[in-house]
């Protein structure tokens, strides 16, 4: 493993820092830096008319193309909302389950994340075509809810942006659990215990004690989950049946399917920029709200 | 011949001195020619009629890529100038495409391979085998193998669904759309502006298992549709059934057998491809997958001949695309499918 | 302590609710596995074992299987490491262009796998090692890597460094104190990485159809190759069906000798 060393000189520090960082820096200068670089220049280029080939010279012709046509841009903001539904609607079923994994479970709590890996066993299309058996107009899940009397006819969640949410929640939920889990096995319980002792209500304990002291998991599960979303196509193109466009099915048919590489990289390094704005934006919120809070 | 044996002698020696000396010309052993190909039932029938008789005549080993053409494209154009891949299968509107941007041999014409397979028929790459676009139906909805006019029936509106574009079925559709229309797909504002009648569409379908699911809950009433493995998988859904329209008649579709230029195994990717398009591997892609065969010298018992493409003159009577033509729209037409059809 | 019950139960409800709902799609493919048609169809109308025994017969899948669990543990190895320690370095240390770096490895979540996958394809084509073992496996650890350091941020950024410190203050060497003090305290987050990065790297389709070679074909290559012409191969439901077993059971067994789970 790596080393960990508390009372050293700068020097020794700056070194341990370079070495324990290098091996990553290096894979991914080499195969990740260097074809996304290629990847960069390429979307500068275009087809020769008539073939796939490259033509010589750079342009900017396909960021005219991608900023001319405002459906681009809808897809991406599309996306980056779907996305963060998503992220939102796994945290929201996922705090209760690692919680209660982490404190109740008990001799139960192997099994459980043992199942939590299942969905990433199968990989993503086939629990999306499990999904449309049971989400279609004849599937379970209507067919339980009209037995209740709870509907007449039968929900269309299939070809619709719900559906979509549903097989996103269904395939990236391991993704916030397992950091989660990860995160909230370090609490300290005496901390807890401690509050509660104090006469604090559970619902406070969590929301002062537990929530603040699981963000480091909160923001790895988020992150995970988000990017996961962002780029899939296999679900939303299965769920969506066609009907929904996603970032990343876009991304696939220009790629995979209309064999335009230079434009399909356009669109990698169009939606690098949105999600570098993004980021820019909240951590500037962030920044303001912690100010805010400490001015107050 | 001695020469000749003399030649590779020396060539050998100068590059592989472990090579055995003398080694002869139809030795290949220690060689593996790389084929790309789709998974599956064309993968099985290749390897048993073409890759293992190939290994053991020649003592080399074939190995199969799997995957879509796209990926195979990707990959051939990827690596031009140093291809790792012998033989290429792609879709008809690739291979043109592939042939004149220098990524794939041009079929020699006074080869017995040109020769054996029906004239006109190798477009970019030598034809592997011929299947048309029809409808798959419900039969229970449609007792009558329907035309191409019922799909806009008014009763059908939102039960007919498509393959996502870009692909064989989805250009195919557009093609036969501005036909119904009274032109042809060189007018895109009519080939859309006939589909789109059709929206909303049931769904855009990526696999066999979403389509048949949708219309053996008939919920889906009509697709069009490639005839082979659709007709092999009718024999697991009795309610479904496949009609080969007349006015117009069905969309010709061909796959395409690439030899990749400069590849490392020419002579063995041109062996191969002699034994892929040879009587016995086609008569057997028209058996059990009832993809119609290429080779004039194919055979086929009555009842299989009703359900594929066999003949010249069925091929006559079948709708051709401008393929290279609706190749250069990809793009734009793209956008319109995504905006006009799916309404995205 | 009434409401403390009630709340428990709220919470036992909402985790099995949460794990139908994650696990029914799974249910529905296993079940499927066992139905005896040609094709993929539910609820199955009859049950046999046809599919298993045609798993086991088929030498194509059971080589692909090999290749995809040899790949994933080879790259979750690379990852696993490398990750852990770019993440020790990014969290302990300051570091000058610490975001820059942070965001290079975060980078491959957020692009579209199979365009930077054509883009490797031209470089490992230059470099002359297209369709190897060695691109494949570079190729996955590259891309589970971002998963791997961000667990591991978030773990090593909840470890206190004063423990580290004071080991090393009573006369610790820094190697013992990773053994035995680092090590154990992100026991939780190396095990979770490492199985992120296990499965992601034996279910991914998208850069090892690109990527992988005609002797290095993956499983979820073979059955993406299938399923795009003639829909799904029964004969992939048995496999899933028999790696879902598998994880459960190795998992289960480690729990049972280990007790690895309430190290967590």
């Amino acid at each position: 493993m790596c080393g960990a060393f508390g009372a050293e000189s700068r020097d020794h520090m700056k070194k341990n820092a370079t070495l324990l960082l290098l091996p990553a820096l290096i894979l991914s200068g080499g195969v990740f830096l260097a074809p996304f670089v290629w990847l960069v220049l390429s979307s500068l280029k275009v087809r020769a008319p008539g073939s796939l080939m490259l033509q010589d010279g750079l342009t900017l012709a396909n960021y005219h193309r991608l900023l001319e046509d405002p459906f681009f841009a809808r897809v991406m903001l599309d996306t980056v909302v779907l996305s963060g539904v998503t992220t939102l609607a796994c945290l929201v079923i996922a705090l209760p389950v690692s919680r209660f994994i982490v404190r109740r479970a008990g001799r139960a709590k192997g099994l459980l994340l043992a199942l939590t890996l299942v969905p990433l066993v199968s990989g993503a299309l086939l629990p999306a075509l499990g999904l449309i058996h049971l989400l279609g107009p004849l599937g379970i899940f209507n067919g339980i809810l009209k037995a209740f009397g709870l509907i007449g006819s039968s929900l269309r969640l299939l070809g619709t942006k719900t559906g979509v949410i549903v097989g996103l929640v269904q395939s990236f939920l391991p993704l916030m659990i397992l950091p989660l889990v990860n995160a909230m096995s370090r609490l300290p319980r005496d901390v807890e215990d401690a509050a509660a002792s104090l006469g604090a209500p559970p619902a406070t304990v969590f929301r002062r004690v537990v929530l603040p002291l699981s963000v480091p998991g909160i923001v790895a599960g988020a992150v995970l989950v988000f990017c996961a979303c962002l780029t899939s196509f296999v679900t939303p193109q299965i769920l969506g049946q066609g009907k929904i466009a996603t970032f990343g099915i876009i991304a696939y048919q220009q790629a995979a399917l209309v064999l335009d590489w230079p434009f399909a990289s356009t669109l990698a390094v169009a939606m690098l920029a949105v999600l570098a704005v993004c980021l820019l934006v909240t951590t500037g919120l962030q920044s303001l709200v912690t100010r805010g809070r400490r001015a107050a | 011949m001695r020469l000749n044996k003399l030649l590779g002698t020396v060539f050998a020696g100068a590059t592989l001195a472990s090579m055995p000396l003398g080694a002869h010309a139809q030795d290949f052993t220690g060689k593996t020619l790389v084929v790309g190909v789709w998974g599956g039932d064309i993968e099985r029938l290749l390897r048993q009629n073409a890759a293992e008789p190939l290994e053991k005549e020649t003592g080399a080993k074939v190995e199969f890529v799997l995957g879509g053409s796209g990926d195979r494209m990707a990959r051939i154009y990827a690596e031009k100038n140093n291809p790792t891949m012998d033989v290429a299968f792609v879709n008809i509107y690739e291979a043109p495409q592939a042939l004149q941007d220098g990524i794939v041999v041009a079929p020699d014409p006074d080869g017995d391979l040109y020769k054996a397979i029906w004239p006109g028929m190798n477009n970019g790459c030598y034809a592997m085998s011929i299947n048309a676009l029809g409808i798959a139906y419900n039969k229970k909805l449609m007792p009558q193998p329907p035309e191409w006019a019922d799909m806009w029936k008014p009763e059908f509106k939102g039960k007919i669904a498509l393959a996502p574009y870009p692909s064989t079925e989805s250009d195919s559709i557009l093609g036969i759309a501005a036909r119904v229309a009274g032109k042809d797909e060189h007018d895109a504002d009519a080939a859309f502006g006939k589909l789109a009648e059709l929206t909303p569409v049931a769904l855009t379908y990526t696999s066999l298992d979403e389509i048949f699911g949708m219309m053996d809950a008939e919920e889906v009433a009509m697709a069009p549709m490639i005839s082979g493995f659709v007709i092999a998988a009718l024999k697991d859904h009795p309610d479904l059934g496949f009609a080969f329209p007349k006015n117009p008649g069905p969309v010709v579709v061909r796959d395409m057998l690439c030899l990749v230029k400069n590849s490392p195994n020419p002579e063995l990717a041109k062996k191969f491809a002699e034994l892929a398009i040879g009587v016995k591997n086609q008569t057997d892609y028209a058996e059990q997958l009832f993809f119609g065969p290429t080779n004039k010298n194919v055979e086929l018992p009555a009842d299989i001949s009703d359900k594929v493409v066999d003949k010249p003159e069925e091929v006559d009577s079948l709708v051709q695309l401008d393929w290279p033509y609706l190749m250069s729209q990809r793009s734009a037409w793209t956008l319109r499918w995504n905006k006009e059809i799916l309404g995205q | 302590m009434k409401q403390e019950t009630l709340l428990s139960a709220i919470g036992a409800v909402w985790t099995i609710l949460a794990y139908i709902f994650l696990l029914a799609p799974i249910a529905v493919l296993v079940f499927a596995s066992f139905d005896n048609a040609a094709f993929f169809r539910f609820p199955p109308a009859a049950y046999s074992l046809h599919w298993y025994e045609a798993a086991w017969a088929s030498a194509e899948y059971r080589s692909s299987v090999g290749v995809s669990s040899l790949v994933a543990v080879v790259a979750g190895l690379i990852s696993v490491v490398f990750g852990s320690c770019a993440a020790f370095a990014l969290s302990r240390y300051k570091i000058p262009g610490a975001g820059i770096i942070t965001a290079v490895l975060m980078a491959p979540l957020v692009l579209p796998l199979i365009v930077w996958a054509i883009s490797l394809l031209q470089i490992y084509s230059m470099v002359g090692i297209s369709g190897t073992l060695l691109a494949l496996v570079l190729a996955h650890a590259v891309v589970t890597m971002p998963l791997t350091t961000r667990i591991m941020i978030s773990t090593f950024e909840r470890l206190d460094p004063q423990i580290e410190a004071a080991a090393a203050s009573l006369g610790a060497p820094p190697l013992t104190v990773a053994r035995r003090v680092t090590l154990p305290l992100a026991m939780p987050g190396l095990v979770s990485s490492a199985a992120l990065s296990l499965l992601i790297s034996f279910n991914d389709v998208v850069v090892s159809s690109l990527i992988a070679g005609a002797r290095w074909l993956t499983f979820p290559v073979r059955v993406y190759a299938q399923l795009r012409g003639e829909g799904i191969d029964p004969i992939t439901l048995a496999i899933g069906a028999l790696i879902i077993a598998l994880v459960l059971v190795v998992v289960l067994l480690g729990e049972w000798a280990f007790k690895w789970s309430r190290q967590l």
